[in-house]
């Protein structure tokens, strides 16, 4: 296969408690990834986003921030934890996006969660997130390798 | 002469000649009518071949067609035979069902019977009472007889005193008559100087009035005889009569005790009932066979908003519509009520409707219903109904309590859990040997707990109802399989010897992947972690018998103490002989598998005849599948 230089993958992590995200957007970008971080669906939607180097993007709707987010990001996977902060939990987030369509619906969601009995899980599946991961029972190099091979598999695929 | 004999000669050739040459016309003629026969014979030939080709081509055809009647054939008797196999499953379930009716059949045979006898009893009262008012009759006509005695004796006795009187004036003549004659004899003293015949004659008359005495002396002692006679008879009539009351008297006591005495017994099993009704918590609801309303309890009245009086008469389903979760109306057929009353089931269940009363929240109801049957007949339904709102509540909250017992739990756990992680691998410094050993520690510790917390999670979702059991097509051996390469790091650096063996016709099952997996990793990891190095473990799957599958999980380690065998498989529970190893366990593990095993229809247990010669664990599970277990099944409604 011919080498190229490849490019960075973009991934949103929504995580409610302050020190996981800081340490899974840590060991993202040891891992080579562009981490945007969020820990709530609000702050989402709102676009109070930090991404790297171009500060603080803010919108007043939806449709604004999707349109930031469509023309300045190229997320390429979202890492989602069930517990948020705001009234609204990663299920909702989940249904936000793809009921956007396009090219949200396509993003690839890791859901990493301590919570949720079958009954959560089920919704998450039934709604087509890609991996769901009880995040105590796994290394945090486990979840990013099996990450890194989904993706690698859907760049094949496309 | 000699050209005579030539001309003649010649003439005789050309004579022949002539007749060749008609013969040779003749046979050419004949030759060409043989032509032409020959020709229509060719034709009728090339005809015939014709024909034959067509005939060939039509068998052909015919056989092409025979042979697509044949497999069309095939294919019927293929479909007869799978018409004949739904057949036979009907009939096998027609049988079931024959069976059940046969069951309740007896019972109502029992039912019928005891009624029956109960009108026996009822029948045999009601003649004893008719017996008594017979007797009660014949008393009163001998009452009645006995009267009649008394007016005839009254009259007796009044004859008697008439007698006595007329006795009594006779007596007084007879005085009368005395003093006349006495007088004569004063008068015949004077003359008795006269003749002696006069006072024989006087002497005689003397002699019969004396006889008239004694015989009128005679009369009046048999009068009076007779009237003794008659007194008795009166006192023997009177004591009669005295005894006959007193009979009558106990007779009417005894009657009203009785009357009284049924009529607390009803009363008394009338208010029983009553009472069981009132005070049933349920709400309770009686219709004929229509499915008109005939009863409801003062609990119905109270759930649905309407009381006794307005409904009873009505057709159940109009006066209590029922919806589902969502508000969507639920259909007559799936009333509880109205498939008892058109199916004849003997019993129905709805789990999940709503109602709304009016000036009342919306509430779910649990329904079941029966028939009432009567000779064989439904002659109407039962109904039995109540508020499951709390019952759905405490199912949320349990649910809701292990979700979030979970997180909170597990929150604190992933935090250390990454950070050690992370230190451990450099990402943050390098770390020396030392320190890097000391957070080992920490990790693997932590590790334990995340066991310890995820086992305890399971046991709660075991003991509170809300594990759930979803069977997909499994195959067992595959699955053990993938568990025994999971635990492959252990098993090689015990260097221990594993073996799994799996049956070949062993199909896959109906069984939870996720539950199966936890029993053979449970009692797998057991086995790896208490036999020490250099063992050997075997896993086995094989079919017991028609109806079960086998899994056997055999090694050579430590054993199970005897007089701890009846503890292993409670909560928190750990061996003697395994705490003083070097090994760790949560105790919880075996508790979850027998929970798991058993509700899934099958049975665990375990050999271990003598310490360290190893322990052999066996599990049973039905091949028929785990039954399907939701979330907020009350599945004992």
């Amino acid at each position: 296969m011919k080498k190229q230089p490849p490019k960075k993958k973009t991934i949103l992590v929504i995580e409610d408690e302050r020190p996981l995200l800081e340490i899974v957007n840590t060991k993202l970008d040891k891992n080579g990834f562009d981490v945007i971080t969020a820990r709530s669906v609000d702050q989402v939607f709102n676009a109070n986003l930090e991404k790297k180097g171009l500060g603080i993007i803010t919108a007043s709707s939806i449709k604004q921030a999707l349109d930031y987010l469509e023309n300045l990001e190229n997320i390429d996977a979202i890492w989602l934890d069930h517990n948020l902060l705001g009234k609204e939990n990663g299920l909702d987030l989940v249904r936000k996006i793809k009921a956007n369509g396009g090219r949200w619906k396509k993003i690839p969601i890791f859901v990493v969660s301590n919570s949720g009995g079958s009954e959560t899980i089920q919704s998450y599946v039934n709604l087509g997130i890609s991996k769901y991961y009880v995040k105590s029972n796994y290394r945090l190099d486990e979840i990013i390798k099996d990450i890194q091979t989904s993706l690698g598999q859907l760049k094949l695929k496309n | 002469m000699e050209t005579k004999t030539i001309i003649s000669a010649s003439d005789d050739i050309i004579l022949n000649l002539k007749v060749l040459a008609r013969e040779k016309e003749s046979v050419r003629r004949k030759l060409a009518v043989t032509a032409a026969k020959l020709a229509v014979t060719a034709k009728k030939l090339a005809t015939t071949a014709k024909e034959k080709e067509s005939v060939r081509r039509k068998l052909a055809v015919t056989a092409k067609e025979k042979e697509s009647v044949r497999r069309k054939l095939v294919v019927t008797a293929a479909k007869l035979a799978a018409t004949a196999e739904k057949l036979a499953a009907t009939a096998k379930e027609k049988e079931s069902v024959r069976r059940k009716l046969v069951v309740t059949a007896a019972k109502l045979a029992a039912t019928a019977e005891k009624l029956a006898a109960t009108a026996r009893e009822k029948e045999i009262v009601r003649r004893k009472l008719a017996v008594t008012a017979a007797k009660l009759a014949v008393t009163a006509e001998k009452l009645a007889a006995t009267a009649e005695k008394l007016a005839i004796t009254a009259a007796k006795l009044a004859v008697t005193a008439e007698e006595k009187e007329s006795v009594r004036r006779k007596l007084a003549v007879t005085a009368e008559e005395k003093e006349e004659v006495r007088q004569k004899l004063v008068v015949t003293a004077a003359k008795l100087a006269a003749t002696a015949e006069e006072k024989e004659v006087v002497r005689r008359k003397l002699v019969l009035t004396a006889a008239k005495l004694a015989v009128t002396a005679e009369e009046k002692e048999s009068v009076r005889r007779k009237l003794a006679v008659t007194a008795e008879e009166k006192e023997e009539v009177r004591r009669k009569l005295v005894i006959t009351a007193e009979k009558l008297k106990m007779s009417y006591e005894t009657l009203e005790n009785k009357v009284l005495e049924r009529t607390k017994s009803l009363e008394m099993a009338r208010a029983k009932e009553e009472s069981i009704l009132l005070s049933i918590g349920d709400g309770l609801l009686a219709t004929d066979e229509k499915g008109n309303i005939i009863f409801i309890n003062k609990t119905a009245e109270k759930l649905l908003g309407k009381k006794g009086n307005e409904v009873v008469g009505k057709k159940f389903f109009d006066v209590i519509p029922l919806e589902d979760e969502k508000g969507a109306f639920i259909s007559l057929e799936k009333h509880p009520v109205n498939i008892v009353l058109a199916t004849g089931a003997k019993t129905a269940a709805l789990s999940a409707a709503y109602y709304k009363a009016k000036d009342r929240v919306r509430f779910p109801m649990a329904i079941m219903a029966t028939p009432v049957v009567l000779n064989k007949k439904t002659i109407g339904a039962i109904k039995v109904f109540r508020d499951i709102t709390s019952e759905r509540e405490i199912d949320k909250a349990k649910t809701e309590f292990v979700s979030l017992a979970s997180h909170q739990l597990r929150t604190p756990l992933s935090t250390v859990n990454w950070y050690a992680e992370m230190l451990l691998a450099g990402d943050v410094g390098e770390l020396n040997k030392k320190q890097k050993k000391y957070l080992d520690e920490v990790y693997r510790s932590n590790q334990r707990m995340v066991e310890l917390v995820n086992a305890l999670l399971d046991v709660s979702s075991l003991e509170l109802g809300t594990f759930v059991i979803e069977p997909k097509s499994t195959d067992v051996c595959e699955l053990a399989r993938n568990v025994a390469q999971e635990q492959k790091p252990q098993i090689d650096a015990r260097k221990i010897k594993f073996r799994l063996v799996c049956e070949k016709h062993i199909l896959p099952m109906q069984a939870d992947p996720k539950l199966l997996r936890m029993v053979i990793q449970n009692i797998l990891s057991n086995s790896v972690k208490y036999t020490p190095e250099g063992g050997k473990i075997k896993l086995s799957i094989v079919l017991a018998n028609t109806e079960n599958i086998l899994l056997k999980i055999s090694d050579t380690g430590y054993g199970i103490p005897k007089k701890q065998h009846s503890q292993i498989f409670t909560k928190l529970f750990r061996a003697d002989n395994v705490r003083d190893k070097d090994t760790d366990g949560t105790g919880l593990g075996l508790y979850i598998v027998k929970s798991i095993v058993e509700k899934s229809g099958g049975k665990i247990w375990f050999e271990s005849p003598e310490e360290n010669r190893g322990t052999t664990f066996y599990v049973t599970l039905p091949i028929k599948g785990m039954p399907k277990k939701r979330l907020n099944s009350s599945s004992n409604i």
